[in-house]
């Protein structure tokens, strides 16, 4: 039994890690953007279709181009449709956002056809550890590795670079930064594609275990949000520590309670925001007061 | 009558206007212009197609269209002499299916009813057709209520119900152990899968070593996998529908594939093809493989018709659609009438040449054998993922003892 709780454990911080993935995102868009990017779950959708296309057509290597081309949509889309929002409401780029997603998904439909397309993770990540009693799979470790890469390597970016204090101070106070001569509106497109790529990343690493069909995006976009809120609207490390605790809870509840493991997060956040109404290391944003 | 130069009408005939009506005369029938025949006076039959074009299960709903628009093309796109035309509307939800019946009916004046993807949808348009006394062929879904206790008259399924496919497929199972470890979803389709396959295991002496309960669209499996490494089932029963492909492809992830069998009751073609060859594995029960050296010839002309057009294989939907569709295409034109009394009673009688199927009066079912398939052990096309194992039951004459009596299956006809 000990090692049947180790290996959830385990188990539940590798899924809080892919969690983690998905939600970064979302939550650098609506912490730098003020965008609530209900099409987040479209780019995590285009990232997993993006990588099947290109690995059957140039192989392995090529997946890599994905989270790539999903930014490039996603600055696209900022520069066509997303920067007339910036000095609207958040409810408006929801709704927006919103329309975006179900334009996305019936895209992916009209291109990729409505049914599941294979997709399985590279030979050389196939195969299971077994740490003692814990068991990990391989490429469960590479998403989690590559999760915790990504994510020093963007509060590296964020807090060392000079990009990185541009984008913390046009957060919270675009008109300053414009006055500093700074042409923020590029940056803001930066930002979005940004966001978008790192979607596309999760959606590549989510491809080979989950089905990559035109409803992968849903499976997707509910988890994000819930780790968003939960950590704080906007906050990265928020969003971190909310992701981690999310894949433990949901991992706990399907051992003794399977049926209520869909509710469970719910249930959580809904805990969390009546002790902490701003989620755990939400703060005040004068924005959005 | 013609006009002299000065305007005086001529009385008789001319040689001109003589041989322009022998002309119009030829033409219409030595070319047999189709719109004076007197069948086609009365314009062409309607059909309504009631299949998802939104949402997971879309996807099935795709070849079925597929299986429905062949088995028109195979007719010419003709019923007695008239044109056969299919109208398709969207299953949105169940009150949206339900709607959509109706505007069917009451809008596009059609004389039948294709559809029925899930479970769900086609109980409330079995509703819908005994209301407006319209032939409904339900072709996808399961439910064992659909032809029980739920049945009219007017509605005819050709799925095998759960509790009979778990009633031919159990004693298969058994041969592989009797400690089983239950994986079903939290929806009637799952439930009811666990609840036939838990008796049956329990009346064959067997156990429960793990029973778990999936919310729908679990997209993470990993931790119930655990569960189940730790269980050392002899076998996991699945009931998973939808969200197979996902936990196919985990279960292959975490080392599983090939160490414990996984099982589950009428998995689509088009689920497994979405896993890929790496992650496939599992024994099946299935109506029909594109491969099954038993098809008969008007199957095997289906399935290259099918090729041909849409450029891949045969689904076992396709071929469900192009069944249901060719029982009410068939049914239509033997009662030479588009009366729906008429076409009920003609599908009543009616019986597939070539399998020798039919719907059983007392309830409407189709009687079928299902096909029992194993996920090959090394798959080298991307099609061809089955191999067929078993038929079962066996023996015909055992069918009508798996597909339950008359009185075991409570179903009894409201007033038509």
């Amino acid at each position: 039994m000990l090692s049947l709780w180790l290996s959830q454990l385990a188990n539940g911080l590798v899924l809080g890690g892919l969690y983690v993935l998905i939600a970064i995102g979302l939550s650098i868009i609506f912490g730098l953007l003020g965008i609530v990017n209900f099409a987040h779950g479209a780019f995590f959708a285009l990232g997993a279709y993006f990588a099947v296309t290109l690995f059957n057509a140039l192989g392995w290597p090529a997946v890599v181009l994905a989270p790539i081309l999903v930014g490039l949509v996603g600055m696209v889309v900022e520069r066509l449709l997303i920067h007339r929002l910036y000095d609207k409401e958040p409810l408006v780029s929801l709704i927006v956002t919103f329309a975006l997603a179900l334009m996305l998904e019936a895209l992916t439909r009209v291109i990729w056809g409505g049914l599941g397309l294979p997709f399985s993770a590279p030979p050389f990540l196939s195969g299971i550890f077994l740490w003692g009693p814990v068991l990990v799979t391989r490429y469960r470790f590479f998403v989690f590795a590559t999760t915790v890469a990504l994510l020093v390597a963007l509060w590296a970016c964020l807090q060392f670079t000079p990009y990185g204090r541009i984008l913390r101070a046009g957060s919270r106070d675009p008109e300053m930064v414009g006055l500093l001569g700074i042409r923020l509106p590029r940056v803001l497109t930066a930002v979005f594609g940004l966001g978008c790529a790192i979607a596309g990343i999760a959606g590549v690493l989510a491809a080979p275990l989950w089905t990559v069909d035109p409803t992968i995006s849903e499976n997707a976009i509910m988890p994000a949000f819930v780790i968003v809120t939960i950590g704080g609207l906007g906050s990265f490390p928020g969003a971190v520590i909310a992701g981690l605790l999310v894949g433990e809870v949901v991992t706990i509840t399907i051992q003794f309670a399977p049926a209520a493991s869909g509710a469970i997060m719910y249930i959580f956040m809904a805990a969390v925001l009546l002790v902490r109404p701003r989620g755990l290391l939400g703060e005040r944003w004068e924005r959005f007061e | 009558m013609s006009l002299s130069p000065a305007g005086v009408p001529r009385r008789g005939t001319t040689r001109r206007t003589l041989l322009a009506a022998v002309g119009a005369a030829g033409a219409a029938s030595g070319l047999g212009m189709p719109f004076i025949r007197p069948a086609e006076a009365e314009g062409p039959i309607r059909i309504g197609l009631l299949l998802a074009k939104t949402g997971s299960i879309a996807a099935q709903a795709q070849y079925l269209s597929y299986g429905t628009y062949l088995a028109a093309a195979e007719r010419g796109h003709r019923i007695n002499g008239r044109p056969l035309e299919l109208v398709w509307y969207d299953e949105p939800s169940t009150q949206g299916a339900q709607q959509n019946f109706h505007k069917l009916v009451q809008e596009e004046k059609v004389v039948a009813v294709l559809g029925g993807t899930l479970s769900s949808y086609a109980l409330a348009e079995e509703a819908v057709a005994q209301q407006l006394k319209i032939p409904y062929c339900c072709d996808n879904a399961a439910a064992t209520e659909i032809t029980g206790r739920n049945c009219n008259r007017f509605t005819f399924r050709l799925n095998t119900p759960v509790q009979v496919q778990a009633n031919m497929f159990a004693p298969f199972l058994m041969g592989y152990g009797k400690k089983w470890y239950f994986l079903t979803a939290s929806y009637a389709f799952g439930q009811d899968i666990a609840r036939s396959f838990k008796a049956l295991l329990k009346a064959a002496g067997g156990t429960i070593v793990g029973d778990d309960t999936v919310p729908l669209n679990t997209s993470d499996y990993s931790a119930y996998i655990l569960k189940i490494r730790a269980a050392q089932p002899d076998m996991v029963l699945g009931g998973l529908a939808g969200d197979l492909g996902t936990c196919l492809k985990q279960w292959n992830d975490m080392g599983m594939k090939g160490k414990i069998p996984f099982a589950e009751i009428a998995i689509g073609d088009s689920d497994i093809w979405g896993v890929g060859p790496q992650a496939a594995t599992g024994i099946y029960t299935s109506l029909w493989w594109y491969k099954n050296p038993a098809n008969t010839p008007a199957e095997q002309r289906m399935a290259a018709d099918h090729e041909k057009k849409y450029g891949k294989p045969a689904a076992d939907k396709s071929w469900m659609g192009w069944l249901s569709a060719r029982s009410l295409f068939e049914s239509i034109e033997a009662a030479k009438s588009t009366r729906p009394m008429a076409i009920v009673e003609a599908l009543e009688h009616w019986k597939d040449s070539g399998t020798g199927v039919f719907y059983r009066p007392f309830d409407h079912q189709m009687m079928l054998p299902n096909l029992v398939v194993k996920v090959k052990s090394k798959i080298t096309d991307k099609w061809d993922f089955f191999d067929v194992i078993a038929t079962v039951p066996k023996n015909r004459a055992d069918l009508s003892k798996a597909y339950g009596s008359e009185a075991g299956i409570g179903c009894h006809f409201p007033p038509a």
